[in-house]
């Protein structure tokens, strides 16, 4: 493959939408032919692709859905889990963990990790209700705590998918807690429709903060923000939306087409002609 | 590989952030050229805008495209100029021009603003033709959201031996953004295709723009109805599926006593 060719190809895997990496993958494979040099050039922006998207996976002989992504992966490749205190390594083209094995935490605030592992655990069953997935890892340099959640809902059969991400760093030695919440929604039946949201948020936690405060301010913060988020569904339905096309004309009345060489542009509907506004000839009406 | 190429590139425009379906067409023009005049044809983008030299705005598309000209529909002259470019047949022509004067209206009534632009052309048992809507408010500096709204309807009408029937394809490109201290960042943009087919009554030459107008009126007012449930309803229900503001320990229990009062009024 050309590096131009890969560039693309590679940017076209990082915008996959949840859910869909196999058939964006299936299409580059339909333009570009699916040898297996294809797969193995590829695999840098899956591996990319799936820690940015916090992909989840089940561990052989496990229950729980453990994370993948940048902030639990080991030096030599493999990530690991606290609350069920393993590490495996990752095959990112399949998805598939294997080689499990046990993980003892060892870190100067493996008290408050692994108090916030089990407040996170409620947090999730509380809050997430589709296929959900957290953790809590100490950074490489063991200064700060990075906390990720993540939510999926896949349904494919009605054309539509979705994906919520928490990404959170608490500094203990400050207790300074930044974050980004990104939200993920592709519709796609006869159309493609997408909602992208990135919303940076901060608040600041009191010296020696519990593990269970810690997932409280979490907590609050995604909270504040879907309300937010939920207000500004309304206002753009409200207004952006309305000021672009109205659902009838001014007169409520559908146009009678035999008539129209009749109708005056701007005359008939009350107000004077308005062509950038939008919202003027309303306050016309009688 | 079973999957034709072709298909496969729509399939991938149906998957990526429809945002950049420009960006990415072109994409795939580079790694498939072969694809390129079959994709440019098929695919709908915003609608760029261009003044005429009768000093009124006109939508271009690949519709009124002859090499790297456009056809003005308010002057029928190509810019920059062709000694030769593609035009209607007179009558065709002559419709033409009274499908933008109506369709100008149309858009005042429903778009109070925007710009509008009709192209018709010969087919061999009728004619065709696409009519294109654009509205994109510049934005004030105040707003912390705007959006654009573009409509591409294309039709063909053919003369069958006892009525004139009519098949339209209609696209609606609709962004939005949106940004704030504490929203951050929100986009919400995509497209929509639906198609309608429909046979009326020969009549006069005349009754062409009246039953286009219909047609092209009642699938649009069904796709803004549509748009408006799939962006502000179904994303909505969609967040709320992936995370619940209530805690759900306690939305299943308020189910549970709704549940019991259920059963118990039935039992009485």
């Amino acid at each position: 493959m050309s590096p131009e060719a890969l560039e693309i190809a590679s940017n076209f895997i990082l915008d996959a939408p949840p859910g869909e990496l196999q058939d964006v993958r299936a299409d580059i494979e339909s333009l570009l032919g699916d040898d297996a040099s294809l797969i193995e050039e590829l695999t840098p922006a899956i591996e990319q692709y799936n820690k940015e998207q916090l992909v989840s996976v089940v561990l052989p002989g496990g229950s729980q859905r453990v994370i993948v992504s940048e902030y639990n992966e080991l030096p030599d490749g493999r990530y690991f889990d606290v609350e069920s205190q393993s590490s495996w390594a990752f095959d990112h083209v399949t998805q598939k963990a294997s080689a499990v094995q046990t993980y003892t935490l060892e870190s100067k605030h493996a008290d408050i990790i692994k108090s916030a592992v089990r407040s996170l655990s409620t947090h999730l069953s509380e809050h997430y209700p589709a296929l959900p997935s957290s953790g809590i890892y100490p950074s490489t340099d063991d200064s700060t705590i990075a906390v990720v959640i993540v939510g999926n809902k896949y349904s494919p059969s009605n054309f539509w998918n979705g994906r919520w991400r928490s990404f959170f760093q608490f500094d203990p030695s400050n207790g300074s807690l930044t974050g980004t919440i990104k939200v993920d929604v592709h519709y796609y039946e006869d159309g493609n429709v997408r909602l992208l949201t990135k919303k940076s948020v901060e608040a600041q936690l009191g010296s020696g903060a519990s593990g269970a405060e810690l997932v409280k301010a979490v907590a609050a913060e995604e909270k504040k923000y879907q309300e937010e988020l939920n207000r500004e569904f309304v206002k753009l339905a409200e207004g952006t939306f309305k000021g672009l096309r109205r659902q009838l004309p001014v007169t409520r009345q559908k146009i009678d087409w035999e008539k129209i060489g009749t109708y005056k542009l701007g005359q008939d509907i009350g107000g004077g002609r308005n062509n950038d506004g939008g919202k003027d000839n309303e306050c016309g009406r009688q | 590989m079973s999957v034709d190429p072709f298909d496969a590139s729509l399939d991938l425009l149906r998957r990526l952030n429809p945002k950049r379906t420009g960006t990415n067409l072109n994409s795939i023009i580079t790694i498939a050229p072969d694809l390129t005049e079959d994709l440019l044809a098929t695919v709908d983008q915003p609608l760029e805008v261009a003044r005429c030299k009768s000093g009124r705005d006109y939508l271009l598309c690949d519709y009124n495209r002859d090499g790297d000209s456009h056809r003005s529909p308010w002057t029928n002259e190509y810019d920059p100029p062709l000694m030769d470019g593609t035009v209607p047949s007179e009558s065709v022509r002559k419709l033409e021009i009274a499908a933008n004067e109506a369709f100008d209206v149309y858009r005042d009534l429903y778009y109070e603003g925007g710009v509008s632009s009709v192209y018709f052309w010969n087919l061999d048992d009728g004619f065709a033709g696409v009519i294109l809507l654009k509205k994109a408010p510049k934005p004030s500096s105040a707003a912390k959201s705007s959006g654009t709204w573009d409509s591409i309807h294309v039709f063909e009408a053919n003369d069958k031996q006892r009525a004139w029937h009519y098949k339209l394809t209609s696209t609606v490109i609709l962004n939005m953004v949106s940004s704030g201290e504490t929203l951050g960042e929100l986009d919400l943009s995509g497209n929509m295709t639906r198609q309608a087919e429909k046979e009326f009554p020969k009549g006069e030459d005349s009754d062409h723009i009246a039953n286009i107008g219909q047609m092209v009126e009642d699938l649009e007012l069904k796709m803004r109805n549509l748009m408006q449930e799939v962006y502000f309803g179904k994303a909505k229900d969609v967040v709320a599926d992936l995370r619940s503001v209530a805690s759900l320990s306690a939305t299943n229990k308020d189910r549970g006593i709704h549940q019991e009062m259920l059963s118990g009024l039935r039992q009485r």
